[in-house]
């Protein structure tokens, strides 16, 4: 469990705040981030807001993942046909289609895609249950999280999703 | 007796004659089709009534008297035709029996005069029989016509077709009856019920106004019943105008109407297609009285329009309109106001929505850097550089809260606001609240817990109710600028959770109060403006609280200090097992989450 570093910022952060997933097997996933042989976690982030996507990646590569940015749905699908992240980040405002479509589209095209997590400016409650009706593993409103913190987490999301996929098999 | 028997005659005679002369001027002074029609038949039904009062006519004044007496009858079929067109056919036929009837009568005036009873009466009834046709059969028509007409025009058309049923009694009698009927008496009762005829059938086409008055009883009665919907309830200003200008309608017996606002557009219109209002602009017809609308905008109208029949306003409809007009006028005011007033509010939440979520966006980037610095993530930062980096990161997250605030108060509005109810312990919500608080307290300020040492379980949402104490935590700190002790006591006692939340502070004035649970109804006081805030904390709280079945309330005195109040219902101690399993249905304090959601723009107050 991670709080939010601002106690201020805990106005109603059941709405896509962090500190409410509890992650299984998150101790599991240092380990394998520290095991030298491994390659690094690979985060993919959809986000067409090139401010936001240099800070996250800044952060991101900073603790050691690898991070690919697709400005658009439809890079997203040729990145993730050509490799395979181990996490997915999605903003929900893209130029070409809304990250609720990229993820539909996802859940039919990649049927074992990696782990989503949303990161979105909205956070109505409509919006947060929507994504998780379409498997989002968690929903972040971007103003609530800082980059240190969505780091933090990453390890947890990766452990959850595949928790996941091993139910699904 | 005869002698009374000819003055009825003559009496009878006059009275057509007057009916025909009343008619034919008014056709003159508003010349339609179909008052031409309705002119014609009582004109020649005048003639016939007065060229019946030549003693021993000539034979050629017979036949012109048999003429005008067919023609009488075939004109009230020919204004029925204006209102309800007769087919092809009919109409034909309606000719062809026309030329059969004056044949008949003047092969009875040429070659039977003196023909037996019988046969007089025979022939008769062949004349009368197709008068009786042409008039009766607009009677009929007139009367189930006339069931589905407001109470003015059933009325008129009622009356209408009594006058004209009238005269077809009296004929049929006449004829039938023969010789019966040709003793003094028998001619003064049949004069009688004629004469009877003449006020009838002048009154549906011109009725006094106080029987105008007495048809409209019924539905001013209705009118009264309607005007409360009409003007209180009326939910647009549209659907005010549509109303008002119906009941403008059945209220004047017009055929139709209209409303139009100060420029000119049409609001509304009852029987009439809005195109054609403006042909009715252009050449208003003496048959469309109009009342000015004072609306604040300009004058607006509100127009009835008789239709073809017998177009009868006088100044009694006048004054009765002008007076409606301006109950209308205010009712559409009223609807106008209240329809701008939700477009601001609309607008309002909109703005706040869009804008607050506009605002996520920079924040993010300023705060996600910030952080990274003060992470020292980008290189190392001299001692002022930290101490400016953590600056920036309170005030950002300032910027942030303010930001939040804005969303939840807009979703407020929307009624989009869930609650995640559980079932906690009060004193761990309060606990974790006043740590988000220590940062604020300085040396002056104290902080005083007072804690039950007994669980104080409530079900409500934990997040939202840490909030709302963290406020009235950090306002009492806030609000006491020369510092003080800031006390935080739970209780509870008679089903009933209590944080009271008291400080040594400002104080808050009587007119402060008013405004303290309002949107941005921050109070600001030369000690208190320099102190920053969005003035949608308490709103916020109070709203959150009284969503969760509780409330905010406050004492306050001005210089000494204040006193919140936070309530929230206790939990309902959870029954044993099987007592749970016995009533299913039973709502029972247990752990899982309960939503609540709130009512559009209602919230749940006790």
């Amino acid at each position: 469990m991670i709080e939010p570093r601002s106690a201020l910022l805990k106005w109603f952060p059941d709405h896509g705040g962090l500190g409410s997933s509890g992650a299984p097997g998150a101790e599991i996933l240092p380990l394998r981030l520290k095991g030298r042989q491994r390659p690094a976690i690979h985060v993919l982030m959809i986000e067409d807001d090139s401010s936001i996507a240099e800070m996250y990646r800044l952060q991101l590569e900073h603790d050691g993942y690898s991070v690919s940015v697709a400005t658009t749905g439809e890079l997203a699908f040729s990145t993730l046909s050509g490799s395979a992240p181990d996490l997915v980040l999605l903003d929900l405002l893209l130029p070409d289609r809304s990250g609720f479509e990229v993820l539909a589209a996802l859940n039919e095209r990649f049927p074992n895609h990696p782990p989503v997590v949303i990161l979105s400016n909205y956070g109505e409650p409509s919006m947060i249950d929507r994504g998780r009706a379409l498997g989002a593993v968690d929903y972040l409103v971007k103003s609530r999280v800082t980059p240190a913190e969505i780091s933090e987490h990453i390890p947890g999301w990766v452990a959850q999703g595949r928790g996941r996929g091993q139910k699904d098999s | 007796m005869t002698q009374a028997a000819t003055v009825a005659q003559d009496l009878t005679a006059l009275g057509f004659v007057a009916l025909g002369v009343a008619m034919g001027y008014r056709w003159y002074r508003d010349r339609g089709r179909a008052q031409g029609m309705l002119a014609a038949a009582l004109i020649c039904l005048a003639a016939v009534a007065a060229l019946g009062r030549i003693p021993n006519p000539p034979l050629v004044l017979s036949i012109v008297n048999l003429f005008l007496f067919m023609l009488s009858g075939f004109f009230v079929l020919l204004f029925r035709h204006e209102f309800v067109p007769l087919g092809r056919t009919a109409l034909y036929l309606a000719y062809a029996l026309l030329a059969l009837a004056i044949l008949v009568g003047i092969v009875d005036v040429l070659a039977f005069r003196n023909a037996s009873a019988p046969v007089a009466a025979i022939l008769g009834v062949l004349i009368v029989a197709p008068w009786s046709i042409f008039v009766g059969e607009p009677i009929v028509r007139f009367w189930a016509q006339s069931n589905s007409l407001p109470a003015v025009q059933k009325a008129r058309m009622r009356f209408l077709s009594a006058g004209f049923g009238l005269l077809i009694a009296v004929l049929f009698i006449a004829v039938i009856a023969g010789a019966a009927l040709q003793s003094p008496t028998g001619i003064l009762l049949t004069q009688l019920v004629a004469l009877l005829a003449v006020p009838v059938i002048y009154f549906s086409f011109a009725p006094p106004s106080l029987l105008r008055r007495i048809w409209r009883l019924a539905e001013e009665n209705e009118i009264r019943a309607a005007l409360q919907d009409l003007l209180i309830f009326s939910p647009t200003r549209r659907v005010m105008a549509e109303r008002a200008v119906y009941w403008a309608v059945r209220m004047m017996g017009a055929t139709s109407g209209f409303v139009t606002d100060a420029e000119g557009n049409v609001l509304a219109t009852a029987g009439i297609d809005p195109g054609r209002v403006e042909s009715l602009f252009a050449s208003p017809p003496e048959s469309v009285i109009s009342a000015p609308l004072h609306l604040t905008e300009g004058q607006g109208k509100l127009a009835v329009v008789a239709g073809t029949f017998s177009p009868v306003f006088g100044s009694e409809e006048a004054a009765q309109l002008a007076g409606y007009a301006n109950a209308v006028a205010a009712g559409l005011e009223r609807a106008r106001v209240t329809e701008r007033m939700a477009a601001l509010e609309d607008n309002k939440t909109q703005f706040l929505n869009l804008a607050s979520h506009e605002l996520r966006g920079p924040v993010t980037v300023i705060r996600g850097y910030v952080s990274m610095l003060e992470g020292g993530l980008l290189g190392d930062l001299n001692d002022q550089g930290r101490k400016a980096a953590g600056v920036m990161a309170a005030k950002v997250s300032e910027m942030n809260e303010l930001i939040e605030q804005m969303i939840e108060a807009a979703r407020l509005e929307e009624g989009g606001v869930t609650v995640h109810a559980v079932e906690i312990d009060l004193r761990d919500i309060v606990r974790s609240a006043a740590e988000m608080v220590m940062p604020m307290l300085d040396a002056s300020h104290k902080l005083e817990m007072d804690l039950p040492d007994r669980r104080v379980r409530v079900r409500v949402d934990p997040d939202r109710t840490r909030t709302i104490v963290g406020n009235l935590l950090s306002n009492a700190i806030k609000y006491s600028p020369e510092g003080g002790t800031v006390t935080c006591q739970v209780r509870s006692r008679a089903g009933v959770a209590r944080v009271v939340v008291t400080d040594e502070g400002v104080g808050i004035s009587r007119e402060g109060m008013a405004t303290l649970f309002t949107r941005f109804g921050r109070i600001l006081t030369p000690e208190t403006e320099h102190l920053k805030g969005t003035g949608l904390g308490l709103f916020l709280g109070r709203q959150l609280a009284r969503l969760q079945g509780g409330d905010i309330t406050v004492a306050s005195v001005e210089g000494k200090g204040s006193t919140f109040t936070l309530q929230l219902p206790l939990a309902v101690v959870p029954p044993s097992p099987d007592a749970a399993s016995s009533d299913g249905g039973h709502e029972v304090a247990g752990s899982t989450p309960r939503v609540v959601t709130m009512p559009a723009k209602s919230p749940t107050s006790d």
